[in-house]
């Protein structure tokens, strides 16, 4: 047993963590939020993580990516949550992750090069519900009630994207819908496809959360009242220490989920559910947690604690909540126990 | 005990239901701070043309010198009927009450009446950069000049402050005493003066409710002390109990509103039906208990203050409860109502956000159990 990072995996991180300190500091976060029509996003930065291989990163060799698994991506999305980036990315990889694993070798020919490459960019979400990145995107992978997917092509007549404006004005988010007899049916496993997508939302999640622990353990050492650091009050200090316990309860269920992934795909289905109720939770605790640490200052537009904040309650509601994942669990875990019964 | 209302409580309730089935605010604008505002303000005149703006003040300040019971059915009935809240809360809810305490007659006869109809608004300026859970560390400076105060330093958070006519202000007079506490001293400044300025402070809504002020040799004349030089802590804490116990009275009204609101649009949906609904029932049922405990708690408050002439230790219970409850309550309505509910346009997200400010504005949860803990169970004080 190696629960742990290998060297290159390490590497990945680091360099992920260098590069978007630079590229993605809270400065340019902000400016892409209180755009005009927000979110503008920079376009040398989309370029750049293109360039570095980054949207392909877990797509195969065969179609331009590099090859690499649910691990390595979900390393560069907790970056990209740490930075709280406001670049299209997270659409692109879930799109690309749906193709590869429940696409038709056509499907995955078409699309996943475009992809790989970050020259097209892709979105995966519900029917009716908030799709991230869906404005913009190239291909939408479409889920419906049923359990089975639609892989539109948003230049096709009869497909609809509509932008909305939510909290979050750092990324964008659309409803997609489409006539009936448009797109083509992902053939694949799409129970598995979304819960490889849900491990990479947890990812995200697990760096919006480290980020909010960070900030706040700074600034609560540097603030004081009543002469001391507040961080010294066990009211506060207690606060930063659960957040670190749903920090890192985050973090397991979400390097075991995106190991499993690949190395154990039959436990993929309760993994991902266990990652995101776990993360979900985390996210939002964390972020509401920082703002309370802040104090006033946590409140306003000028700090930046809010854009995460706002960031959690997105990705925390996207393909189901805690209490949706919980429920699964629980139901699988049922029926695994009458299976061994039976 | 009796939690019946007596017959001229009931009597007082039915005339406030009648005028209320007779009057509205009109519809509510949309989008606009400003005209947000207004709207609010010209309902509160409404409300005060009919003697129903300042209900538990004496009659000779234009109120109805109500029993504190019914000013809180007042507060249930404005709540019941879905109307708005007045524009100036906190004229109406902390400096009014503050200087029925400590004000002289001439600033009561000068500052009382405008409150009622809303023509001379109130913020309150406490909280400093360096002053916030730690009020009495605050640094602003008054010095004696003649026949006035000269009032350098800067305020933070003042909630209101771009409507004022008048702030609640606590500044510094002593520099020599060596406790902080002492030395500080509660003013009314005149808002309307080259002194003042306010730069608008966004808070994560994206609105801007609060404020920074800059007091650049603002002047204050003598007269408008409230409660005596050096006195400025104790009439400063008049201000806060009346905003954690008489607003927090006021929220809960709020509160329960949302709460109905969250309760139709669940049902709607038919969220509640079948087996399926009893986890959600379960979860607004464990928020109605939230919001009935508080007014109950609030009820027996307001017993305590009219038996004991003040309030006993619920009262600083239910700024707390009312932010968490408030708080949950947004956050399960995104659960249930899906994400729609954090779209840009939806009430339930701003909601969502202006709740994170309940448990940090009035004191924070954390100051609030110090309290709790120190006042009320008489446990040892940290340091
Ligand atoms: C929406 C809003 C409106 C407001 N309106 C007004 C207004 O109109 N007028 C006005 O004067 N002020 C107003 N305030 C300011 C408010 O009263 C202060 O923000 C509050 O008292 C906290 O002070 P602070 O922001 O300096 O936080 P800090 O005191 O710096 O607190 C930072 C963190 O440390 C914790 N902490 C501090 N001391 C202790 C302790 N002893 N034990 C345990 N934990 C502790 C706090 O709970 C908090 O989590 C408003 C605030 C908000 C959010």
């Amino acid at each position: 047993m190696n629960f742990d990072f290998s060297d290159d995996q390490r590497e990945i991180k680091r360099t992920a963590r260098d590069l978007l300190a630079g590229r993605s500091s809270f400065e340019r976060v902000r400016a892409a939020a209180e755009a005009p029509a927000p979110p503008a996003y920079d376009p040398a930065l989309i370029s750049e993580l293109g360039e570095l291989g980054w949207p392909g990163i877990a797509v195969c060799e065969e179609h331009g990516g590099q090859g690499l698994g649910a691990v390595e991506l979900g390393i560069l999305l907790e970056e990209l949550g740490y930075a709280c980036a406001a670049t299209p990315f997270l659409g692109t990889v879930l799109a690309a992750l749906a193709i590869e694993h429940a696409g038709s070798s056509q499907q995955r020919e078409r699309w996943l090069p475009g992809l790989a490459s970050g020259e097209v960019r892709g979105a995966l979400g519900s029917a009716g519900a908030i799709v991230p990145d869906a404005p913009g995107a190239a291909v939408v992978v479409l889920l419906d009630d049923d359990g089975g997917a639609t892989v539109l092509d948003t230049a096709q007549d009869g497909v609809t994207v509509q932008t909305v404006a939510t909290i979050d004005p750092t990324r964008a988010s659309g409803r997609v819908s489409a006539r009936a007899d448009v797109g083509e049916e992902l053939p694949g496993d799409v129970a598995a496809a979304v819960g490889r997508a849900a491990i990479a939302v947890a990812g995200e999640l697990v760096g919006i959360s480290q980020r909010a622990l960070e900030m706040t353990l700074a600034y609560v050492k540097e603030r004081k009242q009543f002469d001391i650091p507040v961080g010294a009050f066990q009211a506060v200090s207690h606060r930063c220490a659960q957040m670190l316990l749903y920090t890192e309860s985050a973090r397991s269920a979400t390097y075991y989920a995106a190991w499993a992934a690949d190395a154990e795909p039959q436990r993929l289905a309760e993994a991902a559910a266990l990652a995101k109720a776990a993360a979900s939770e985390a996210g939002r605790e964390v972020t509401a947690s920082a703002i309370q640490a802040h104090g006033g200052i946590g409140f306003t537009w000028e700090a930046d604690v809010h854009w995460l904040y706002k960031r959690a309650q997105l990705d925390a509601a996207f393909l189901g909540g805690t209490g949706t994942h919980r429920a699964t669990l629980a139901r699988l875990v049922s029926t695994r126990l009458h299976t061994m019964d039976a | 005990m009796d939690l019946t209302f007596n017959d001229e409580e009931a009597a007082f309730r039915d005339e406030l239901r009648a005028w209320l089935g007779a009057n509205d605010a009109g519809p509510e604008p949309q989008g606009d701070e400003d005209a947000h505002y207004r709207w609010r303000r010209d309902w509160q005149r409404q409300l005060a043309d009919a003697r129903w703006a300042g209900v538990h003040w004496p009659s000779e300040f234009g109120g109805r010198s109500a029993t504190l019971t019914q000013s809180a059915i007042f507060f249930e009935e404005l709540g019941r009927s879905r109307a708005p809240l007045p524009a100036d809360v906190l004229g109406l809810l902390l400096a009014g009450p503050t200087l029925m305490v400590w004000g002289t007659d001439a600033q009561k006869e000068r500052l009382l009446p405008t409150i009622l109809n809303a023509e001379e608004p109130w913020c309150q300026g406490f909280s400093e950069p360096d002053a916030g859970s730690d009020l009495a560390a605050l640094k602003t400076r008054a010095v004696r000049d003649g026949d006035d105060w000269v009032v350098t330093g800067q305020k933070v958070w003042t909630s209101g402050a771009q409507f004022a006519k008048w702030c609640m202000l606590v500044a510094r007079t002593d520099f020599e005493t060596p406790k902080k506490h002492q030395g500080l001293t509660y003013f009314v400044l005149d808002m309307d003066q080259p002194g003042v300025i306010v730069r608008p402070l966004r808070q994560i809504t994206g609105e801007a409710e609060f404020n920074e002020l800059f007091l650049q040799e603002a002047r204050i004349p003598d007269d408008a002390v409230v409660g005596g030089v050096g006195n400025g802590w104790k009439v400063a804490m008049t201000t806060l109990m009346n905003e954690r116990s008489g607003l927090a009275f006021f929220l809960q009204v709020r509160l329960r509103n949302q709460l109905d609101k969250l309760i139709e649009e669940v049902a709607a949906r038919g969220m509640l039906d079948g087996a399926g609904g009893n986890a959600i029932a379960q979860k607004l049922g464990d928020l109605h208990v939230k919001a009935e405990v508080i007014r109950l708690t609030a009820y027996r408050g307001l017993t305590a203050i009219e038996r004991y002439g003040q309030p006993g230790p619920e009262g600083s219970l239910t700024k707390w409860m009312w932010s968490q409850a408030n708080q949950e309550l947004t956050q399960l309505a995104v659960d249930l109502l899906g994400d729609e509910a954090l779209t840009a346009d939806s009430p339930w997200s701003y909601e969502l956000l202006r709740a994170r400010g309940n448990s940090i504005e009035g004191g924070t949860t954390e100051v609030l159990k110090n309290i709790v803990a120190e006042r009320v169970l008489g446990l040892p004080r940290m340091r």
